[in-house]
């Protein structure tokens, strides 16, 4: 799992390409800065939208707020170059918003969002979920008690929220953050629709445009260092304080009734993110869909839609046997080492696609050659741009995805049902047969669901390391989204969203039902 | 001999859990390890199983080494049954399922869970699952899915923690009737005395991972060990030196003192006894608690009779004397 990093920091030895230098001249500043103004606006942004909804709608009674609070979180199940390629459509010259608003003869407003302000708000709408879902689930579990003390100890209700509650869920709020500027950083298909350099698109022009993986290399460092540090940070901030309480008689938190109008504002505000993030880009894909079905909807469509589900579900597969044989080698073993390598192996999910894809190229571009020296010629390449890797790569990102809902299914197994296999007579991979898969089983197929989804997704790695005859939907929508046809780029938009939100409705029944 | 231990140590980091513990068991008797939490009986019951396994020191099984330092014959070998406290029954399989899970391929499984089901008296749960069955049931059929492989040995870890005092003394019985029958080994592993007492042939009494004592429960009560031990069984009453020399009685110096609190007689001709003030007596429903002032000492004695005079004499029996070095 550790190849990719491995790959890219030997490879800063072997010198860069030519390009480099012409690369810090003229476009490092540009990189740094416009990641840099990306990560913390869209933090700012994504905290203000996530905290708030999951406050209100954890806080508070009002009409509708089931739905709602399941609305809020569909944002994600739309690729966020997918809700930019959207936004850029409602606001364009002749777009939907122009359309709608000509009937009414109103001035027309001239909104440019194809830029890095933009970009800030199309990535901020489609990624305040991770915020959103983190808060909730915390603000979920915190006790009445707390905040009953607060009050009797005198403090107003925005006192309490701004003194007491957001310092103690500042653990949650940074988790969602975190996650947040990891797919910001990984983000390919909305900053390059919105013409913004950063350094994942700026890996691609390397790669590309100069066609000098050394360079590549480099950006991909550079980009590597900032994740690393942002892990640095989230595991310190971490380890300062404590902050769960150890209160087992806690009450559940109350919703407070508030009056009827305020009750509709409160409806208002935290349905907003859910109507940007969510109803306003797929209507308006609904419409390019309607508009543009008749020559999209090709015989070759079914068969990239085909490709694209096999491939997801092959990287399904993959990352969930990956995941329960690191789960297991260290659940196994004695040794401590073993212990702290499955914490590495999850690190993946934090690298970008494009650096992944960069780590990955270069050593099976080597094996190829390798295995061509001892084989002959005839064997063609095994590796690079094929399948295998690109799978292989998918497990490299998406290790987490599948890992962490399988561990925490196996934390919910007490242990003394293994001890009680075991002084039953019964060794290991029995127990693991018999005892844990068959309670691992919803944990495990949410962990293919999730890993689905996100393959399904996935951009930048799948664009890099793809085999040439492969296509996916996702590289379909961006296909057409650069070939200046992006109304086309509308229907397999939206089947990446319905295989998105399907599963998560069909997982959300499992979990129930459990 | 069944089980032997010697010098069993364990240690989780600069926890000494268990220090250097040695000491043997009989085949066909029923155990008890008491201790309160933190003296290393889980510990000693998980390193028997094989769930754990011991830093130095050995332990052997009918003769044969099982663990030691350098050895660990893992738990699914040893044919040690385990009852735990939390039941541990699989919660995705039916009772009979649980039961008939350890026992041997070859064997007639639906006969023995049958007969299990008949001694445990849950005949026709079998098709049940574990939620469907009250704490009791899910208990016996723990203990039943333990008896299943035939265990040399049976450990039940705090059988009695999670049920109800009302019920602990009907099920206690219960349960040793049904280990009665089965004939098995058996070792319960518990914090309460009245336990121990009630189901054991000899008591094994732990305290901070070292083993105080081993013996029958009368031995234990007519010449505990310790003052720890005494205390395990009666409200204990620690006498100095000097009082006990006001008493008349002639002490031997470094030795500890101390009586029962209810071997005290009041008003009584005893071999030893002194004049004492009472100074404050509290009823506290089944007994009295009561202050009494000795010269410049003051003692505290749970008595069963009311007091009605502010002086009294107070005695007891030079047999009563617990004497400790």
């Amino acid at each position: 799992m550790a190849l990719p990093t491995l790959v890219i920091f030997v490879k800063l030895f072997a010198g860069a390409g030519e390009t480099w230098g012409h690369i810090v001249e003229y476009l490092l500043l540009r990189y740094l800065s416009n990641s840099f103004y990306l990560a913390i606006a869209c933090s700012l942004l994504t905290i203000l939208l996530g905290v708030s909804t999951a406050w209100w709608s954890t806080r508070y009674e009002f009409p509708l707020r089931k739905p709602l609070e399941w609305l809020l979180i569909l944002p994600l199940a739309i690729p966020s170059y997918t809700t930019a390629y959207a936004y850029a459509g409602i606001f364009d010259y002749g777009g939907s918003l122009e359309l709608l608003l000509r009937p009414l003869s109103w001035g027309i407003p001239k909104v440019d969002v194809m830029n890095i302000h933009g970009l800030v708000l199309v990535l901020s709408i489609s990624l305040y979920p991770y915020v959103y879902v983190a808060c909730r689930a915390f603000f979920l579990h915190q006790s009445q008690n707390l905040i009953e003390a607060a009050q009797l100890l005198g403090g107003n209700s925005i006192r309490n929220f701004f003194k007491l509650i957001l310092p103690i869920a500042r653990p949650a709020i940074v988790g969602g953050v975190i996650l947040v500027l990891m797919e910001v950083l990984n983000d390919y298909g909305a900053a390059k629709y919105y013409g913004v350099n950063t350094f994942t698109t700026g890996i691609f022009k390397a790669w590309f445009g100069y066609e000098e993986i050394e360079t590549a290399v480099y950006l991909a460092a550079l980009l590597l260092a900032m994740i690393f540090s942002l892990i640095f940070l989230e595991q310190w901030q971490r380890r300062r304080k404590k902050f769960t309480s150890q209160d087992k008689s806690r009450k559940p938190l109350k919703r407070i009734l508030l009056s009827k109008p305020k009750q509709y504002l409160l409806l208002g505000m935290i349905a907003l993110p859910a109507i940007f993030g969510f109803l306003i880009p797929v209507a308006q894909l609904l419409y390019w869909a309607f508009l543009t079905y008749e020559s999209v909807l090709k015989a070759s469509f079914f068969s990239i839609a085909l490709q694209s589900l096999l491939i997801a579900t092959l990287a399904a597969v993959a990352c969930v046997l990956f995941a329960v044989l690191l789960l297991y080698t260290s659940h196994w073993n004695y040794l401590k080492s073993i212990k702290s390598l499955s914490k590495f192996g999850v690190l993946g999910y934090a690298i970008p696609g494009a650096v992944i894809a960069v780590g990955i190229y270069i050593p099976s571009l080597y094996v190829d050659r390798w295995l061509m020296k001892m084989l002959g010629a005839k064997v063609g390449l095994i590796l690079t741009g094929t399948i295998i890797a690109l799978i292989y790569a998918y497990v490299v990102r998406f290790l987490a995805v599948a890992y962490n809902p399988i561990a925490s299914g196996r934390e919910k197994i007490q242990n003394t049902l293994v001890e009680a296999s075991y002084s039953l007579g019964k060794g290991t991979l029995f127990t693991f047969f018999k005892i844990e898969f068959p309670l691992l089983q919803t944990a495990i197929f949410s962990a293919m669901i999730l890993v689905f989804i996100d393959v399904m997704k996935e951009l930048p790695l799948t664009l890099l390391l793809k085999p040439y005859e492969v296509q996916t939907l996702a590289v379909k929508a961006y296909e057409y989204a650069s070939d200046e046809l992006v109304m086309e780029a509308a229907l397999p938009s939206l089947l990446i969203i319905l295989t998105g939100v399907l599963p998560v409705i069909i997982l959300n029944k499992l979990i129930r039902r459990d | 001999m069944l089980l032997q231990t010697q010098n069993l140590s364990k240690n989780f980091g600069t926890v000494k859990a268990l220090d250097q513990v040695s000491f043997q068991l009989e085949t066909g008797k029923t155990y008890s390890i008491v201790g309160e939490s933190g003296s290393g009986k889980t510990t000693l019951a998980r390193l028997i199983t094989g769930l754990e396994r011991p830093d130095f020191g050995s332990i052997h099984l009918n003769g044969k080494l099982i663990a030691s330092g350098s050895f660990h014959l893992s738990a699914e070998k040893r044919a040690v049954g385990l009852v735990f406290q939390d039941y541990a029954l699989f919660p995705h399989l039916t009772v009979e399922k649980n039961i008939e899970y350890g026992i041997a391929k070859t064997k007639d499984k639906k006969r023995i869970v049958e007969s299990l089901l008949t001694l445990v008296n849950l005949e026709g749960y079998g098709s049940r699952y574990p939620h469907e069955l009250s704490g009791g049931q899910q208990q016996r059929v723990a203990l039943a899915r333990a008896l299943a492989p035939e265990p040399q040995l049976l450990i039940l870890d705090e059988p009695f923690s999670n049920l109800d005092t009302s019920l602990r003394n009907y099920l206690r019985t219960e349960l040793f009737n049904i280990l009665q029958q089965t004939g098995v080994s058996s070792i319960f592993v518990t914090h309460d005395t009245k336990d121990a007492l009630a189901v054991s042939d000899e008591i094994l009494i732990l305290r901070n991972g070292q083993l105080l004592q081993q013996a029958t429960p009368e031995k234990l009560y007519q010449q505990p060990a310790t003052p720890y031990i005494a205390q395990l069984f009666d409200f204990l009453v620690a006498l100095s030196p000097q009082l006990v020399q006001k008493f008349g009685y002639s002490c031997q110096p470094n030795r500890k003192y101390y009586l029962r609190s209810r071997d005290f007689k009041i008003n009584q001709d005893t071999d030893y006894q002194i004049a004492t003030q009472v100074k404050r007596s509290v009823f506290m429903g089944t007994y009295y608690t009561t202050y009494l002032q000795i010269e410049e000492e003051e003692i505290m004695i749970e008595h069963q009779e009311e007091l009605k005079q502010t002086t009294m004499n107070l005695g007891w029996q030079e047999a009563d004397l617990l004497i400790f070095d």
